[in-house]
């Protein structure tokens, strides 16, 4: 079981990503936007942060680049779940210190192995 | 660009935003405008002054647009089969594939009109469509229609206007520019759109592996 910070400006997608996550025994906290996700993430450790890319405030992308100058979060598994998959965004990804790139619409088995393998 | 020949237009073409400049557009000498054609699995996003159009059977529209800002959109999907997709699906811990990929299909015409500059407390909902059209489709208009709603109500979107059900198809107009819709329901079912729709209903079961995984190591 993990702490796990789930990141969507998307109420359903909170919903469903939340429910998957739990079912399977995590622990999960949302957020709305990566400015909320931030200051959630700099008050209590998470094991891993799942978040969307495309969101108000503070988008995804930049989450991950100030995540990773936080201490804390240097070795944490970041990953991005997104209706987004060009090759450019993707660098821009892992240039930014994300951990891996899922692609919506969600396979819920895979977003669960993908999880259990970057926290292995 | 594609642009399909019509008489004499009196408008240039405007110019399509980056990603849907492949999508089919024709001048429609009655309104005056040109019009973006939308088939099953399609949307389009224009901040100009043009109009949207698709033919809808079972399949379902969201019309979505930001007064302020002149910026609108259209998509034109169905969900997907599955068995055993109940009113929770929305907390069904395996996240039902009918409802990820609804989800999907609407984030995908929200985020590009965010990209494109429209703010999304002011967005304004019209849904068209989810007829029941064939005799061997006969919920999945009506599922197209919950999930719609459904979705609507979560995301806080304000629904201003609907014109859903029924056994007829429709040919829906929209022009983001003024948020009209001109909506036709037509008397008959063509072959055309019948073979459409069942065709991208069998397109969808590819889909339903889903969730490309990359990881940077």
């Amino acid at each position: 079981m993990a702490k796990i910070l789930a990141v969507d400006d998307s109420a359903a997608m909170r919903q469903m990503v939340g429910a998957t996550l739990t079912a399977a025994g995590h622990e999960v906290q949302q957020a709305a936007d990566g400015q909320e996700a931030l200051t959630i993430a700099a008050a209590r450790p998470f094991d891993l942060v799942i978040t969307d890319v495309n969101m108000p405030v503070m988008n995804g992308l930049e989450l991950v680049r100030k995540l990773r100058t936080l201490p804390t979060y240097r070795g944490v598994p970041l990953l991005v779940l997104t209706t987004e998959n060009s090759t450019e965004r993707k660098l821009e990804g892992k240039d930014a210190g994300a951990t891996g790139w899922l692609v919506k619409p969600f396979n819920p088995d895979r977003l669960l192995s993908t999880i259990a393998r970057v926290l292995s | 660009m594609s642009a399909l020949p019509g008489p004499r237009p009196t408008v240039a073409l405007p110019p399509a935003l980056p990603g849907f400049e492949q999508l089919q557009r024709f001048w429609e000498p009655k309104s005056g405008c040109w019009t973006a054609r939308l088939l099953p699995g399609e949307y389009y996003v224009t901040r100009s002054n043009e109009a949207i159009m698709t033919v809808l059977g079972s399949c379902i529209s969201a019309c979505v647009r930001d007064p302020d800002r002149g910026i609108g959109g259209m998509n034109h999907f169905m969900l997907p089969e599955e068995s055993g997709a109940g009113h929770n699906a929305w907390l069904d811990p395996k996240a039902g594939l009918a409802t990820r990929y609804g989800s999907y299909a609407m984030e995908s015409l929200l985020n590009q009109l965010l990209r494109t500059g429209a703010s999304r407390s002011r967005l304004e909902l019209k849904i068209f469509g989810g007829g029941k059209i064939l005799s061997s489709m006969t919920v999945i208009g009506q599922r197209n229609i919950d999930f719609m709603l459904g979705y609507a109500r979560l995301e806080g979107l304000k629904l201003s206007a609907q014109d859903v059900g029924g056994t007829q198809p429709r040919k829906i107009v929209y022009y983001p520019a003024d948020g009209k819709v001109m909506v036709r329901r037509l008397a008959s079912v063509s072959h055309n759109l019948a073979d459409r729709e069942r065709n991208y209903m069998h397109s969808l079961h590819g889909q339903q592996d889903g969730g490309e995984v990359e990881l940077f190591e």
